[in-house]
């Protein structure tokens, strides 16, 4: 499994396209892989956000998900909220990858201050 | 970086070049139930190349683990991967050279029903047949099946063989156990209790679907998955939970074995520590179907189970023995371990066992039994048709005083050594036993280890020297108490003093006692029976002999080096104490009457193993 990680941080990059609309307080996400079922419940967006993006607040966030059209619209009620996210998002694969590197090369200090996440 | 010339001639390479691939548009993935004799639903998951045609037949790979066969992805990690990710590049290239690629969970396990109150069951062997019955059925099957696997999986292969399934051509096991016993629950009549806790505990959460203790244990499988995949079928999930819900009846090893002792006391459904494998050998001899069967000089005593094959099965095969951790994750050999990269790579491994598939079902399969090693420190692969190999003698060195290690028969009516037990002693958790739940391996710093410890080193060796086997070593002790345990570490010591760690064995005291009876399958040490019968605690005081086998090995000892034998009496963090409770002294005779010695397995004609 390791010897995807130089190149998943592309594969997220390539598949997943995000769309910033400032006026309207929102940022979409959208998959460009053809997925099988469900894209994603709301829980998930929220727990990916606290897991590789560093999220460790509650915000309030109006998540709408199109299974047809494969997109997911986060939307926010203050642009605060709004670009705590947008700057989220725009390191959260690198993130997500150095994670997975340095767990598997042993340092699982580097997921210490995830919050609990599961149910 | 790995030793080129490990990378240029190692025996995977035998297996013939890389052929090109069958096919090379990637693969679908799906999963299914499939009804078993009794009614019980397997799930299974399902890899078939894409581009595969309606006419087009294939054979199959089968996999059947009790780690979950697919898992349920986090987001993101779902929208780019699939369900199978875990195993990858295993279904890529299997799927590739044109085999379908199956993935099951075993019964009680993932997302199948039924309940499992011991690993790999009569009836979780008997599954396999009825997987393979459904298997051929399918329109693309060929009617030829397959199995490999690593640890557990490597085991189901294993016994998957014991079905007699005409559809089964060839299977691989890999960092399997022979002897459940010894190999891992105790080695030595010691109870591995680190592992067993922490396998049964793993088990536990896995078949209960509780992904949130893996963030302590298993932080990537955490960060991946939020648990096993349910079967896609399953789209309300009714399935999934009745199965989960069954799950809870499970039974779990070291609720057996923790307050045992003893290899004759039972298991659950009448079952003992022998019928997983070895009592099975006569079934798996009958199928008499190809295997290749490959291990670690460090992986716990899987390695001695390897060895164990070669010497009691009739099964055409090919064994290979390396250097690298459990399952070929890192590399472990301690005389590099600044090395990064496995050799063979994960992707060169699987071809080579891809193109054994293929000799096995389409050419000419393997006939005789041929067992490829490596030689740490030599870093020399070489093959040999007989074990141990040609040239074999054993070497005897004895313990003399200063802490001498010598060839020199001890001359003096009296000389003893008292050590009184450091029970703060350990190899860490980066050991040839932890190293079963897939850690790394690292032994150092050993030097440190040592002072601990009560060693007897050599002169530096005269001449390069190979040591292949197992040693056998041969203690006169008293204990100030009946019960206790002992460790036994073979180093070595070179120019400027670093240790490094070459092998160990284990004993518990009690039972010491070497048996005359014919063991139950063939060994090359003292036969202990670990039976309650036979046990024999010891008397405060008086000397008792404490003969025992270590772990197989085989390295180059260079000229100048020196080598060293440690002796603990406890390694805390994995062996339950012997004894519970008290700190018992132990004396080591080295004297003309009772001289304390190791036998060393030594080639003395190099010639005689081939080089590869």
């Amino acid at each position: 499994m390791e010897e995807l990680y130089p190149t998943l941080k592309d594969m997220l990059k390539e598949s997943i396209e995000s769309k910033i609309d400032k006026p309207n307080l929102t940022i979409y996400l959208i998959l460009k892989n053809q997925i099988k079922g469900n894209i994603a419940e709301p829980k998930e967006i929220i727990i990916m956000l606290k897991m590789f993006g560093g999220l460790r607040e509650d915000i309030p966030i109006d998540i709408g998900i199109d299974n047809e059209i494969q997109r997911i619209a986060l939307k926010f009620q203050t642009e605060a909220n709004f670009n705590k996210i947008q700057e989220i998002m725009e390191t959260i694969w690198e993130n997500t990858v150095n994670m997975l590197i340095e767990v598997t090369k042993g340092n699982f200090n580097i997921i210490n201050d995830i919050p609990d996440v599961d149910d | 970086m790995t030793d080129p010339k490990a990378i240029e001639n190692n025996p995977f390479k035998e297996l013939g070049k890389i052929p090109e691939l069958r096919f090379k548009q990637g693969y679908s993935v799906h999963s299914t139930y499939i009804p078993m004799r009794d009614g019980v639903k397997i799930a299974a998951t399902i890899c078939l190349p894409n581009g595969l045609l309606p006419n087009d037949k294939i054979p199959t790979v089968l996999i059947q683990t009790r780690y979950w066969r697919a898992m349920e992805l986090r987001i993101p990690f779902r929208w780019v991967l699939d369900e199978v990710v875990t195993a990858n590049p295993d279904p890529e290239i299997t799927t590739g050279r044109g085999y379908a690629y199956i993935r099951t969970d075993v019964r009680g396990t993932g997302a199948s029903f039924g309940i499992r109150r011991i690993p790999f069951s009569e009836e979780e062997v008997k599954d396999g047949a009825d997987v393979v019955d459904w298997i051929i059925s399918q329109s693309w099957s060929d009617g030829n099946v397959v199995s490999k696997g690593i640890s557990y999986t490597g085991t189901t292969a294993e016994v998957f063989s014991t079905t007699h399934h005409p559809a089964i051509k060839a299977i691989i096991p890999g960092h399997g156990l022979w002897d459940s016993y010894t190999d891992v629950a105790y080695p030595g009549g010691c109870y591995d209790l680190a592992f067993m806790q922490m396998w049964s505990f793993l088990g536990r959460n896995l078949d209960l679907n509780n992904p949130k203790v893996f963030r302590q244990i298993m932080p990537s499988v955490w960060l991946f998955s939020k648990g096993v995949k349910p079967v896609d079928t399953d789209c309300d999930l009714k399935l999934f939970q009745d199965a989960i819900d069954k799950h809870k009846q499970n039974q779990y090893v070291h609720e057996h074995a923790l307050d045992r002792n003893y290899r004759d006391e039972p298991l659950p459904e009448g079952t003992t520590y022998d019928d997983i494998i070895f009592n099975r050998k006569s079934r798996i001899e009958e199928s008499n179907l190809p295997m290749l069967i490959w291990c670690s000089w460090y992986d716990s005593g899987y390695i001695d189970a390897a060895i164990h094959r070669f010497l009691n099965l009739s099964n055409p095969m090919m064994v290979i023995l390396g250097d690298w951790n459990h399952g070929a994750g890192f590399p472990a050999n301690q005389f590099f371990p600044k090395r990064v990269h496995v050799t063979p790579s994960p992707r060169e491994r699987i071809n080579a066992f891809m193109n054994f598939f293929d000799k096995c079902i389409y050419g000419k399969s393997i006939e005789s039994k041929i067992l490829y090693y490596y030689t740490l420190a030599e870093e020399k692969w070489k093959k040999t048709k007989i074990w141990p190999p040609k040239g074999h003698m054993y070497q005897r060195w004895y313990l003399s005083e200063n802490f001498i290690l010598s060839k020199k028969l001890p001359e003096n009516d009296v000389g003893e050594d008292d050590y009184k037990i450091n029970f703060r002693a350990t190899t860490g958790r980066l050991n040839r036993w932890w190293t079963l739940l897939a850690q790394p391996i690292d032994y150092q710093p050993r030097t440190r280890m040592d002072e601990k410890l009560l060693c007897y080193t050599s002169q530096p060796f005269e001449k390069d020297t190979e040591i292949t086997g197992q040693a056998i070593i041969c203690l006169y002790l008293a204990s100030s108490h009946e019960d206790g345990a002992i460790f036994v570490y073979f180093e070595d010591v070179d120019e400027q003093g670093n240790v490094t760690y070459i092998t160990d064995g284990e004993f518990r005291v009690i039972h010491r006692k070497v048996s005359n009876e014919e063991p139950p399958y063939k060994i090359l040490i003292p036969y202990h029976t670990y039976s309650k019968e036979d046990a024999s605690p010891l008397i405060p005081g008086e000397i008792a002999e404490l003969k025992f086998g270590l772990h197989t090995t085989s390295v180059f000892i260079r000229k100048d080096h020196r080598i060293r034998i440690a002796i603990a009496g406890a390694d805390k963090d994995t062996f339950l104490r012997y004894p519970t409770d008290g700190r018992p002294t132990i004396t080591i005779s080295r004297n003309k009457t009772n001289s304390s010695y190791i036998d060393l397995p030594i080639i003395e004609n190099k010639n005689n193993s081939q080089g590869v």
